[in-house]
């Protein structure tokens, strides 16, 4: 089976590091994209082990440091042979050139908060179901406003998710705006009453798919 | 558990929500197989393109 | 299907640059590490041989469409409850209504041996569904 780490652009060369399973990293030029890859006698399973997810991360990490831009590839799916990973890419060339564009010269942080408050009780009647609910959507209304919104404004793009009593969110940030970025993460650490975490800089996993 | 150890511990939260989660698909649809034989593929564009719909009748309805 | 194992003991020096990662945190820490048991494992984007799994699988995509339309139809609910113009009698039908659903979701999603995590569809170059 193949595994695919991502569509690099302007590649100096292939990282001097082994891929998963230790097998050795390998260029190829697929519709006139350069994909790194490495094959493996193992098929494909539902499951992945810790040290494949470190691993994948690892060499994407090193790839992002030594390209002009890169679209991570999501870990988990892998090709049987060279025909198949040549037709998935051909298919979706296009969108993967204007997916290298949007992150060019970017790199993602990631931000995850959540408010102190148990999570809603087991509400017993409709009306009160409704009122916790609401009131759920007002707390992350409110992690939006003082955390994410002044990170947005230092952001190329953004994802925003909601979930129960906290945010999550990942941030596009050109190279030059990185230190702002720091700067103002720096500043939400003295937030109230919500934990917060901060990370980066990652590679754009988070932008590299839904270029439309 | 340390501190050190928490901090890790989110860190490489995030790390295993991106790379497992996110990133680009480079075939974006749902094989169902049984005994190795691929029976059905579910075209999620087909899919998403209901849902975007959806997502428009959804503010649609909220405007109304 | 085995979970990924991922809180190992060692963890901090095995993984020097990730150390790095960490811009700033504050707050409980707990809560979010917490979240590590609760990934949603490695989505099965082939459905495999076994029929429990194929049954699994299918009962995920499914699952996954009617959380969608419930979780509309809920955002929907609560911006008609935020602007004033639904009555007390109207809020309380539509929470009944919602939690059965909701309730209902958690029963089959707990049958079928998946976690709420699975219940996003991830589509590839679309991004996730939820």
């Amino acid at each position: 089976m193949i595994h695919v780490y991502g569509v690099v652009d302007g590649l100096d060369e292939v990282p001097p590091i082994a891929g998963v399973e230790d097998a050795p990293l390998e260029r190829r030029r697929v519709a006139g994209l350069d994909l790194v890859l490495s094959r493996s006698a193992t098929p494909p399973s539902a499951e992945v082990s810790r040290e494949t997810v470190l691993r994948h991360a690892q060499v994407v990490e090193a790839l992002t440091r030594r390209s002009a831009a890169i679209l991570p590839a999501q870990l988990g799916r892998g090709f049987r042979d060279e025909d198949q990973l040549a037709s998935a890419v051909a298919e979706q060339a296009a969108q993967l050139e204007r997916g290298l564009e949007r992150v060019r010269g970017c790199v993602e942080f990631g931000l995850r908060a959540t408010t102190e408050l148990p999570p809603a009780p087991e509400a017993d009647t409709g009306s009160a179901y409704m009122q916790a609910r609401l009131d759920q959507v007002r707390l992350q209304d409110d992690l939006v406003e003082r955390l994410h919104e002044p990170l947005a404004r230092l952001a190329r793009e953004t994802t925003l998710q909601r979930r129960g009593g906290g945010v999550t969110a990942a941030y596009l940030v050109e190279r030059d705006e990185v230190p702002a970025f720091e700067a103002e993460a720096a500043r939400l650490e003295h937030a109230d009453g919500v934990t917060v975490v901060c990370t980066g800089p990652w590679p754009p996993y988070s932008f590299a798919a839904g270029t439309p | 558990m340390s501190n050190d150890s928490l901090q890790y511990q989110v860190t490489l939260l995030d790390l295993v929500d991106r790379v497992l989660g996110k990133g680009v698909v480079l075939s974006g649809d749902i094989t169902l197989s049984v005994a190795d034989v691929d029976l059905v593929y579910v075209g999620l564009r087909v899919l998403l393109s209901s849902v975007a719909t959806l997502e428009e009748l959804d503010s649609g309805a909220a405007s109304a | 299907m085995a979970a990924l194992q991922l809180c190992g003991g060692n963890a901090v020096s095995e993984n020097g640059e990730l150390g790095a990662k960490l811009l700033e945190a504050n707050g409980d820490l707990r809560r979010i590490a917490s979240e590590l048991d609760h990934l949603p494992e490695a989505f099965p984007r082939r459905v495999e041989a076994d029929p429990e799994k194929v049954e699994q699988g299918l009962a995920q995509l499914v699952l996954t469409l009617i959380e969608l339309l419930r979780q509309l139809m809920e955002r929907q609910a609560l911006r008609r409850m935020e602007t004033g113009n639904l009555s007390d009698e109207q809020i309380e039908r539509l929470g009944e209504t919602f939690m059965k659903l909701d309730r209902r979701m958690r029963e089959l999603t707990e049958h079928f041996g998946l976690e709420e995590g699975d219940l996003n569809l991830n589509l590839g170059p679309l991004g996730d569904l939820l």
